[in-house]
């Protein structure tokens, strides 16, 4: 397979509009070639999942094909995680993850919205979804939201963003940078070719070839340090402190909420980050 | 899907409806039971985040008068086994959610709940 070339983008119309045709219309296009390629969770992910508290219940903002719904997989009914996605056919799919006999909890709906009660989940998850928001502003409030979604007291959460940084095995080819510093990261289109299998299933030409067309899907690639960066501007905004919860309680007559970054990494050419909330009350 | 455990989360998010925005009512529904393995433990686990009159009331809406209208104390096996039915066995497959505050209808179409706003609609 050729490597993929990632090409630079500029985001240069209203961002909610250029999200909907680079980003929601293709995969609802791709969904069922992009699906059957997403099958198995990345390590951090699945500990993450396993190590969450029996009787919780959680948030997965941007689901796609729902492929982290069905676990823990060696306790799954012992918690319950509800998928959010923008795209309905990808939806579709995550209806029945994991398992076609089992039905799964999905909601059609934006990750930039909070159609549920502030706070009302225990955990929520992110995976390769924030990196399809197209304004740095629009990637802050996609951290907010995920932080009000979960509960003040002990919510965790997961974010997972492509990063500038690849994984050798990639073969992905990144242009490379335009004087801007790593700091801000990358606009990008890559493009995803349909498998001909798919693709079959639409249009043959006139000599029976089946043609392959491309979708150039926009990514905003993180650079190092972006994503705690994010988690830092959306607490700001929401009033939490970043930061461990205080051991000497003297110390916080101001401080009542705050939100600590447990771990901040990189993993197979993605950037993460797992949050945990806090607060005091009295 | 919308079953009632994902019912009693949901609330409306048009821009500036704040108060009395959940919950959402049902309308013109069309239901599917299904089976679902019961865990007592991820019941009692999830117990404290429920909005116990919220989730009696769209019960009864949907035909089930099982759930006591207070929140028991003591949590024998029939009323887990009531709750358990209640929470993951009812599937909405179609109908509409309205905000009793501002009135936007959520619709439900094939077991999925449409939550997106038009962009004005955002808040
Ligand atoms: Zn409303």
């Amino acid at each position: 397979m050729a490597p993929k070339a990632v090409a630079p983008a500029v985001v240069d119309e209203d961002p909610q509009a250029y999200e909907d045709k680079n980003v929601h219309a293709i995969y609802d296009e791709i969904a069922s070639h992009f699906s059957s390629t997403r099958y198995k969770p990345w390590p951090i992910i699945a500990a993450f999942m396993h190590s969450i508290a029996t009787g919780w219940i959680g948030l997965d903002a941007g689901t796609g094909n729902g492929k982290y719904l069905p676990l823990p997989l060696d306790r799954p009914t012992d918690i319950l995680t509800i998928g959010l996605d923008r795209s309905i056919n990808l939806l579709r799919i995550a209806r029945n993850a994991g398992d076609s006999s089992a039905t799964r909890e999905v909601v059609w709906g934006d990750v930039l919205g909070h159609g549920w009660r502030s706070g009302v989940f225990d955990y929520a998850i992110s995976i390769a979804t924030i990196h399809h928001l197209a304004t740095h502003e629009r990637r802050i409030q996609a951290v907010k939201r995920l932080l009000e979604s979960v509960s003040p007291l002990h919510g965790r959460v997961l974010i997972y963003v492509w990063a500038i940084e690849q994984d050798e095995l990639s073969k992905r080819q990144i242009p490379t940078g335009d004087g801007n510093s790593d700091r801000i990261g990358r606009d990008v289109v890559v493009p995803w070719v349909l498998s001909k299998k798919t693709a079959a299933a639409g249009k043959e030409t006139l000599e029976g070839q089946v043609e392959q067309p491309v979708f150039n899907r926009y990514y905003h690639m993180f650079a190092k340090g972006e994503l705690p960066g994010l988690v830092h501007e959306a607490a700001k905004d929401l009033g939490i402190q970043v930061g461990q919860r205080p051991m000497v309680l003297s110390d916080i007559s101001t401080i009542r909420r705050g939100v600590e970054i447990v771990q901040d990494g990189w993993e197979r050419s993605n950037h993460y980050v797992e949050l945990r909330c806090w607060e005091i009350s009295g | 899907m919308v079953r009632l455990i994902t019912h009693n989360l949901l609330a409306c998010h048009v821009k500036g409806c704040n108060t009395n925005n959940f919950p959402l009512e049902f309308r013109d529904v069309q239901i599917e039971l299904r089976e679902a393995e019961f865990n007592p433990e991820f019941l009692k686990g999830f117990m404290p985040k429920i909005e116990w009159k919220a989730l009696v009331d769209a019960a009864r809406q949907l035909g089930d008068t099982s759930l006591p209208l207070e929140q028991p104390e003591m949590l024998d096996d029939d009323f887990l086994k009531n709750l358990h039915h209640v929470l993951l066995e009812i599937h909405v497959e179609e109908g509409i959610m309205t905000c009793p505050n501002c009135k936007h209808d959520y619709p439900v179409l094939n077991g999925i709940p449409n939550m997106l706003l038009a962009e004005h609609e955002i808040g």
